[in-house]
């Protein structure tokens, strides 16, 4: 675990904050960049690949944006602190599954990273707390304007910045919230809301990214394509995109406290806070389930005995890695399920 | 097979043009291929048959089925068949070679194919390491004694000068 010292418990990022904090966990801006006169990673020698790393995390601390910044060979990571990386969102499941030369540059806080050697040479990133574009926006810009004035990017006048597919050339930029939207998903809309989305050239993704599952209706929801318009114009799409969701959601956390129906939610939330409350088991699946619920029981009005800052945190730290982390060695799945029952009922007692 | 050409050599190229529905098929040795000028790239494998046809005529262009350009990039040497299948590009410099290609491909994923976001003016050559350099410096080498032995002396000029450059930056080894 020695990779993960310096590493805190808590982030900022995952601070409740801004408009809508029961509804926005985070906010994320990303560019995909990559080094002129190299191939792109899946072209490239494990030697070039080490060089791109060496260049790009020589570059990183160029910046002075990582002061007591973290600096990482990712491939060298045991899968328990790979597990880590991922669940922060520093590093992505494909990269970690790696066995070549990779890396990642993370700042002190964790706002900023850098993931090295994944589909691209460098995906930047900035993080920040709850519904946050326009901050995350210029602080990613900033990243990405510092690290291109150390390294080359590949960059063509008509096509914008080149990656290696396709679907990321241009701005290279992906704009991103992650919604939680625990009511539209009880009352059966969000497969018609996905759909919605998709003809507005936005994109619905799990937790962790591209390829992974939806887990607490937590909605990773992003721009779906980033070339032909402006930065600018991309982000203001995923605002306007973001607030109608915002009011979709509120509408149907109304029509779950109408009539009958609030007697079923108000059950449903409470036995969930009686599950997070005095389980001596719980899968992470099913701690986020309930937790999912009982953070909508807070955004009601309702007493969970939690702010929206402590449910993001303990939601970020009772993930798998995260618990075994905190224990300080690998757990077994039925011992991790028995760590995260018994911190959780301490949360919520 | 001897080359058609010269009669000297083994003959190493095998174009096959469709013209006019007629068949016309054409032998040659690298020295000969490199002397009509077709920047077949043999020894870093990469051989890109739209700058052939290019170079021939755009007479030939017009009656190369699509099916039969064996379309690949000229730095990295990917062909556009094994980017259809993975989805993945090579290199940067795989924008230029398969750029018609692409531009119907984008039109079609972003409902666009031109860049109107920040431009960028570009960033300082990186500090490679001594045996990346190396590496670099001794394939610019080689491809300056293809580009003699080609007679193409504009290409050697830019190599030439590409070699000084790295020289001067990175030492000579």
């Amino acid at each position: 675990m020695d990779a993960l010292k310096g590493f805190r418990p808590y982030v900022t990022w995952a601070n409740a904050r801004g408009a809508w904090p029961e509804m926005i966990f985070s906010t994320r801006v990303r560019f995909a960049r990559n080094l002129q006169g190299f191939n792109f990673p899946n072209r490239s020698e494990p030697r070039q690949l080490a060089e791109i790393r060496r260049l790009a995390l020589a570059a990183a601390r160029e910046t002075g944006l990582f002061p007591r910044g973290h600096f990482i060979k990712v491939e060298t990571l045991t899968a328990l602190e790979k597990g880590f990386l991922v669940e922060r969102h520093h590093v992505s499941h494909a990269l970690a599954a790696s066995v070549l030369p990779s890396g990642a540059a993370v700042s002190n806080d964790e706002d900023l990273s850098v993931m090295i050697n994944e589909e691209d040479h460098l995906r930047l990133q900035c993080l920040n707390a709850g519904f946050a574009i326009e901050d995350a926006f210029r602080s990613a810009l900033k990243l990405d304007l510092a690290l291109g004035r150390e390294l080359p990017f590949a960059y063509a006048g008509n096509f914008g910045f080149l990656t290696a597919c396709p679907t990321n050339v241009g701005t290279g930029m992906r704009v991103s919230c992650l919604a939680h939207l625990p009511a539209l998903s009880r009352l059966g809309s969000m497969p018609q809301v996905l759909e919605n989305l998709s003809h507005l050239g936005v994109t619905a993704r799990g937790i962790y990214g591209e390829g992974t599952y939806v887990l607490g209706d937590f909605y990773q929801i992003s721009n779906a394509t980033c070339l032909g318009r402006t930065e600018e114009e991309f982000c203001q799409n995923i605002d306007r995109v973001i607030r109608n969701l915002i009011r979709q959601e509120i509408a149907a956390r109304e029509a779950l406290l109408k009539g009958p129906a609030r007697l079923k939610t108000e059950d449903a939330v409470y036995r969930a806070l009686g599950l997070l409350r005095h389980a001596r088991s719980l899968s992470y699946e099913e701690f986020m389930q309930n937790i999912s619920l009982a953070r909508m029981g807070a955004a009601m009005g309702w007493n969970m005995g939690l702010d929206f800052s402590t449910f993001n945190q303990t939601t970020l730290l009772m993930q798998p890695a995260h618990i075994q982390a905190a224990a300080g060695r690998v757990l077994t799945p039925p011992e991790r399920d028995a760590f995260r029952a018994e911190y959780t009922r301490k949360k919520f007692a | 097979m001897l080359c058609e050409e010269c009669r000297k050599a083994n003959a190493a190229v095998f174009l096959k043009l469709a013209v006019n529905n007629k068949v016309t098929e054409l032998h040659l040795c690298p020295a000969c291929a490199a002397k009509k000028g077709m920047s077949l790239g043999l020894e870093t494998g990469a051989f890109n048959i739209s700058d052939i046809v290019g170079n021939m005529s755009g007479y030939f262009k017009d009656f190369l089925p699509a099916e039969r350009k064996a379309l690949r990039c000229g730095s990295c040497g990917l062909r556009y068949g094994e980017f259809k299948e993975s989805g993945r590009l090579g290199c940067p410099e795989c924008y230029a070679g398969f750029e018609p290609q692409l531009v119907q491909l984008l039109d079609r994923i972003h409902g666009a194919s031109r860049h109107t976001g920040r431009t960028y003016a570009g960033g300082p050559a990186p500090k490679l390491s001594k045996g990346e350099a190396a590496r670099r410096l001794a394939a610019l080498r080689a491809e300056l004694k293809v580009a003699v032995a080609r007679e193409d002396f504009e290409g050697a000029a830019r190599l030439r000068d590409a070699v000084k450059e790295m020289e001067g930056r990175h030492g000579r080894p």
